[in-house]
């Protein structure tokens, strides 16, 4: 079945079994190898991509049902020697130990920043409305669908902190 | 997966008349259906994707009834029915986790009814009534059992009507491998009565504790609660937790949920 | 000065744009071949009948291989030869892999192994220790013994005795990158594999047998793993070897990967252990006589479970002196996956066994944990000077005579030598060795006093004694770590260093990356000895072909080895350079400086690149080997004797602890770490390691279950039923210190070993947590691990009313 995907700003018609999730297109039909699988499941998030700007696990939808849609990839954030502000904070922060998971984190991260800028409530928001200060618990509750085995938390929770202009407790 | 073919209407009559063939399943933000078709535990012909249907997304108050369009995703009702009812909007809030709650839909959670989830209490637990193309069903005429509802084949719920109570909240005990809820109520009083409903627990789905409900309907504090308790048999007992555990949790979830709906 | 600073990781910009390649992302030719296992759904029995007809003629499928399809027989056992790729007649586990699928894509052969049609004659599985016990199913001839002093008559005679159990769950190491292979078969048949492994001398072992090749003809390739965590020391075995064999017999490329439900359904994971005990104590809490039976479950085939059960009994004592003491371990066969590595190795789960016993001692008198421990500590070192520099090994020793033996493998069992005997008035371990530098009572002082322990237990009592729902619990924890090998030879490691004409230093040892930061501190050794920046050192991929005989990376032991085979190849070619210049000059070799990217003799200096340019020019060599072996070892596994480890890593830790009497739900809320690095290398990658470790701790003695049911079948076997901390799961304060104090052993840069240690400064939770159960009732807890909130509430009706 044919499909077009908008990925990083450049169309993608492909050819694909319908069965093929999102996460198997970007590694094996396009070679954007940047997205991880984790878990194939949609519970660690090291497949985690933006889709029409709000964060998703890639492995948990499937490519022909993208057609038109806006894909951003890790591979669309930044480039070595050009790395985008969150980028550079996680390269600051030391917010990885294998890496392996870091692309997610950072997707998702990117995803979290625009829900709170806004003006998404998480569940240990004190209040359901309003601006939500970007506490470590605010940050940690946000980024709970992100696994890390490395346990590289305190780092990837103070580089999302930096970037979103938070000060640092 | 089994091979399938795959339609994206744009209305909600392109997908009644696409699932019409009986061979077709409605697909909604795919967090359960697509784990499910890699496991091969279902084979539908023809997959009926309802992510593309604008007009399934909203959320409106209408009087005081919430309005809530079967498409919309867990995100966008915990961000938008938070000034109407609270306790909802921190229902959706905490199903899974961010990327799924971008995804998921409520009429997906509710045609699924999985014994653990949560929309089935808050629907049960707010008198909801869940409308499809064809009709309109209370929700205690909905849930019927072990992923059974009401809904007939090719049926797809179009919208989810919540009469907003006085007095809600739910209170969720997470199985925190799978962030589903070990065991979970929701608790709700209006001017005519109290409802509980608690998912999780039961090996035949979300119920509602009648017990509970009359003693809360003469007093509605937590006290009341302390001595009831529900019988194990018939709970759910797994590697998460057996069936007394998941018992003795309804107690206390139920009286913490009171706690937290006369905050 | 680049070492003792916070450098960031090497791969970093790699990353965070996702462009470092793991093995799955490797290119490979297009008509590379992907590999699926059929495993089997029994945990024990007899194949009657294997028909593959149906998954040979499924869409894409190239091959199909039974064990008799196999060129050679092909072994994955790291020690024991006891692991067939593929089973030959009888499965002993449920998930053991019956056949192999060659296909044209990953999902053709994941869907034709469904078409299998295997009968397997079911037998009874043992499945639990008790099973094991009864059935007398066991690995080694019987339990193996440590014994010091009269432990039976010293129990007798103390004021006081207590027994009891406790049982240690296991753990699945989840990886974020699963197991993952690829072979290149090369001309004249050899071949190239790429492997996310801690231990490509083994695999490539285990290939050129499995190829029927001498190992100079299989190359092994590791450039990073995804997270190894033990989990990939000996587990990567099979699909190397899969990919290896099926590249032979099709001709083609061919790679492999475990989805995870498979990952977690085939590999082995950490051992989980019952231990009795039973102690005599006085009225000080100061242990008399100590007996432990220690009962590890090995699962189906021998692997790592020797050393790895031998490592519990040399930690049986953690941080306290015991005089008389029996340490007896039985290491049971089970039809269950085969239990492996897992950072610790072992050393958790027997601290987990004394520090229940001073738990409890310290329940039965009344008094503070602390003090019952700090009554039982090892004296500290007296402070001064690092040990005396060690004389060189005297190793002519004969090869044992088996060639399939991997002897770089910890599987391998040979005992060497005689110990030499610790020096007299020492103060030794249960196994005879002397404890020269213990420094946890200096720690544990510092660390009562900045975490507020005293002030703390105070709050603690105060808050039980007002709240019914929700009690605190507090609890102080040391770790002493033997660090080495404990079989003596694999602690030697090798390297090779290039520098090329244009000053570019080009650098290679055999330690793995899997996060730990490796990498990055054996470059900052490199570039610390030739005075040069960091940019200019080239971190390579770990590669058989470059450095062989390598150890795994593991036992905490890379930094230090392949950082001191990389100083001493680096600094051959600095010597080289050095006299080159010194003769120049008409100076002493020894007067030439390397620094600030220089080289300086007298008054002159030149820069890295013209002094690089100068030795090529005058035909001096540019490019070393370097070698370490770890002096000073000598172990007897059987007699338990002798001297196994180097020197021992120390922590200590804080943690407080708020539980649900209702639930059982429970919360970390703070936890206070002092941990000793040594003369740390790099700071920001030890402090990543302690809180990593301390959070891996956790989860292992909380919320990570594993549960198989009754016929075998793991049912624990996704992120969705077994659950590691996710971010929300630290504790919401934590404070980590670096112990500030050198290696007294001459270890690079006199640094410490930081790998393992940490995780068990979680032990400090389960203690706690049993601490905050105690204050429900009068009787003991007795919580054992992992601390799920059912186990909570249990322990918390134990402590109201008693054990039933």
């Amino acid at each position: 079945m044919q499909t077009t995907l908008k990925i990083n700003g450049e169309s993608w018609t492909l050819d694909v079994d319908p069965r093929t999730s999102l996460l198997d297109a970007l590694r094996h039909h396009l070679d954007l190898t940047g997205t991880k699988k984790g878990c194939d499941h949609g519970q660690c998030g090291a497949c985690t991509i933006i889709l029409n700007g709000r964060r998703i696990n890639s492995c948990l939808t499937l490519a022909v049902m993208h057609d038109g849609d806006e894909i951003t990839t890790i591979e669309g954030l930044g480039e070595p020697g050009r790395l985008n502000p969150m980028q550079e904070a996680f390269v600051r922060h030391d917010g990885y130990q294998c890496g392996y998971c870091t692309p997610g984190q950072i997707m998702s991260a990117t995803g979290m920043l625009d829900e709170v800028s806004q003006g998404w409530p998480s569940h240990v928001s004190a209040s359901l409305e309003g601006d939500v200060p970007l506490s470590r618990e605010e940050v940690a509750e946000r980024m709970s669908g992100n696994l890390c085995r490395c346990s590289a938390y305190p780092g990837i929770v103070r580089a999302i902190r930096e970037t979103a202009g938070e000060v640092s407790e | 997966m089994y091979a399938f073919d795959i339609k994206r209407p744009r209305s909600v009559e392109e997908a009644v008349a696409a699932l019409a063939d009986g061979e077709a399943q409605a697909l909604g933000g795919g967090q359960t259906l697509i784990p499910t078709l890699r496991q091969r535990l279902a084979d539908p012909g023809t997959l009926v994707s309802l992510s593309g249907i604008a007009e399934l997304k909203y959320v409106r108050m209408e009087g005081d009834v919430l309005r809530i369009g079967g498409g919309t995703t867990h995100a966008q009702v915990a961000r938008e029915a938070a000034a109407h009812y609270p306790a909802l909007a921190s229902l959706a809030g905490r199903i899974g986790d961010p990327a799924v709650r971008n995804r998921g839909t409520i009429g997906g959670s509710l045609a699924n009814n999985d014994p653990s989830a949560c929309y089935p209490a808050g629907a049960l637990g707010s008198n909801a009534t869940v409308v499809t193309g064809a009709r309109e069903i209370a929700a205690d005429d909905f849930f019927q059992g072990l992923f059974e509802t009401a809904l007939d084949e090719g049926e797809i719920v179009t919208e989810v009507r919540f009469p907003v109570p006085e007095a809600a909240r739910y209170e969720k005990f997470i199985q925190p491998a799978s962030r589903f809820a070990l065991v979970a109520v929701f608790v709700a009083r209006f001017a005519g009565g109290v409802r509980v409903a608690v998912t999780g627990a039961s090996e035949s789905g979300v119920f509602r504790w009648a017990e509970a409900e009359a003693a809360l309907a003469a007093d509605f504090t937590p006290e009341v609660v302390r001595g009831l308790t529900v019988q194990a048999e018939g709970m759910i007992g797994d590697l998460h937790g057996s069936a007394e555990y998941r018992a003795h949790l309804v107690g206390v979830i139920t009286r913490r949920a009171v706690e937290g709906a006369l905050a | 000065m680049s070492v003792g600073r916070p450098i960031p990781h090497d791969a970093a910009v790699l990353h965070v744009t996702g462009t470092a390649r793991y093995v799955d992302d490797i290119p490979a030719p297009h008509d590379t071949l992907h590999l699926c296992f059929g495993l089997s759904d029994t945990a024990c029995g007899e194949i009657v009948a294997m028909d593959l007809a149906a998954v040979r003629s499924a869409p894409g499928v190239v091959a199909v291989l039974a064990a008799e399809d196999l060129p050679n027989s092909a072994d994955t056992s790291p020690s024991a030869h006891d692991e067939p790729l593929l089973a030959t007649g009888r499965v002993h586990h449920m998930g053991q892999p019956l056949f192999l699928a060659i296909a044209n894509s990953h999902l053709a052969a994941r869907k034709a192994v469904r078409r299998a049609s295997v009968e397997i004659r079911e037998e009874p599985a043992i499945l639990s220790i008790d099973d094991a016990l009864a059935a007398d199913s066991r690995f080694e001839e019987g339990p193996r013994f440590y014994r010091k002093g009269d432990a039976n008559r010293a129990i007798a005679a103390a004021p006081h005795r207590l027994e009891g159990r406790i049982e240690i769950g296991g753990q699945e190491h989840f990886y974020l990158e699963g197991q993952a292979a690829l072979a290149l078969p090369q001309e004249g048949g050899d071949m190239v594999v790429h492997t996310s492994s801690q231990h490509p001398t083994e695999i490539q072992h285990k290939v050129a047998d499995a190829l029927g090749l001498p190992m100079a003809a299989v190359r092994v390739e590791v450039r990073r793993m995804g997270g190894g965590f033990g989990g990939k020391e000996s587990q990567a075995n099979a699909l190397a070897v899969a990919c290896a064999v099926a590249a032979r017999v099709t001709g083609r490329p061919c790679r492999m990967r475990y989805d995870r439900d498979d990952d977690m359904v085939i590999t082995g994971k950490r051992h989980d252990f019952r231990i009795d005990y039973r102690a005599g104590y006085d009225d000080d809490g100061r242990i008399r006589g100590i007996e432990f039976r220690q009962f590890a479950r090995c699962g189906w085939s021998q692997d790592l479970s020797l050393p790895v059960a031998d490592r519990a009994m040399l930690h049986a004592d953690n941080a306290y002196l015991l005089d008389d003491v029996t340490i007896e371990s039985h290491r049971l066969k089970t039809n269950t996956q085969s239990a492996t590595a897992f950072r610790g190795f072992g050393g958790p789960q027997g601290m987990v066994g004394i520090e229940r016993v001073m738990d409890e001692i310290a329940h039965a008198l009344g008094c503070d944990p602390v003090k019952v421990r700090r009554a039982n500590y090892y004296a500290d070192a007296a402070p001064g000077d690092a040990a005396p520099a060690p004389a060189p090994l005297d190793d002519g020793r004969d090869a044992p005579a088996d060639t399939h033996a991997d002897l770089t493998s910890r599987g391998t069992t040979e005992t060497r030598g005689q110990p030499a005997p610790p020096p007299s008035g020492a103060q030794t371990t249960p196994y005879h060795m002397a404890v020269e530098d213990f420094v946890l009572g200096e720690m544990t002082e510092r660390l009562v006093e900045s975490a507020d322990y005293r002030g703390r237990r105070e709050q603690v009592r105060a808050w039980n004694a007002g709240n019914e729902i929700l009690k605190r619990g507090l609890a102080l924890t040391p770790v002493k770590f033997g660090i080495s090998f404990t079989l003596t030879h694999l602690n030697q490691a090798g390297a090779l260093v290039h520098v090329y004409q244009d000053g570019s230093v080009h650098l290679n040892h055999g330690g793995t990356e899997m996060g730990q930061g490796l990498f990055r501190k054996v470059s900052q050794v490199a570039a610390h000895r030739f005075g040069v920046p960091l940019e200019r050192i080239r971190i390579t991929a770990t590669d058989t072909g470059k450095v062989p005989n390598t150890s795994a990376t593991a036992a905490s032991s890379g930094s230090d080895l392949n950082g001191m085979a990389v100083k001493a190849a680096c600094d051959t070619i600095r010597d080289r350079i050095a006299r080159l210049i010194a003769e120049r000059h008409q100076a002493r070799a020894a007067d030439v400086r390397f620094g600030g990217d220089r080289v300086h003799v007298g008054g002159e200096s030149y820069g890295w690149e013209e002094a690089v340019r100068l030795a090529y020019e005058n035909r001096v060599s540019l490019s070393a080997t370097g070698f370490y072996k770890t002096p000073k070892l000598e172990w007897d596994r059987i007699a338990g004797r002798g001297r196994p480890f180097f020197y021992f890593a120390q922590g200590v830790a804080a943690t407080e602890v708020v539980i649900d009497t209702l639930t059982g739900e429970n919360r970390i809320l703070r936890t206070d770490i002092l941990h000793d690095c040594g003369a740390s290398l790099n700071p920001a990658v030890d402090m990543g390691q302690i809180e990593g470790g301390f959070v891996q701790g956790a989860g292992w003695l909380t919320t990570e279950e594993l549960v198989w049911t009754d016929k075998g079948r793991l049912a624990t076997h996704a992120p969705s039923t077994y659950k590691i901390p996710a971010c929300s799961d630290r504790p919401r304060v934590s404070n980590v210190s670096l112990w500030d104090g050198r290696n007294r052993e001459d270890t690079i840069y006199r640094s410490k070993a930081v790998g393992e240690p940490p995780l068990m400064l979680a032990i400090s939770v389960l203690m706690a947590l049993s601490d905050a159960c105690a204050a429900c009732g009068p009787h003991y807890p007795a919580l054992d691990a992992p601390a799920t909130p059912e186990r909570v509430l249990a322990a918390v009706r134990r402590a109201r009313e008693g054990a039933r």
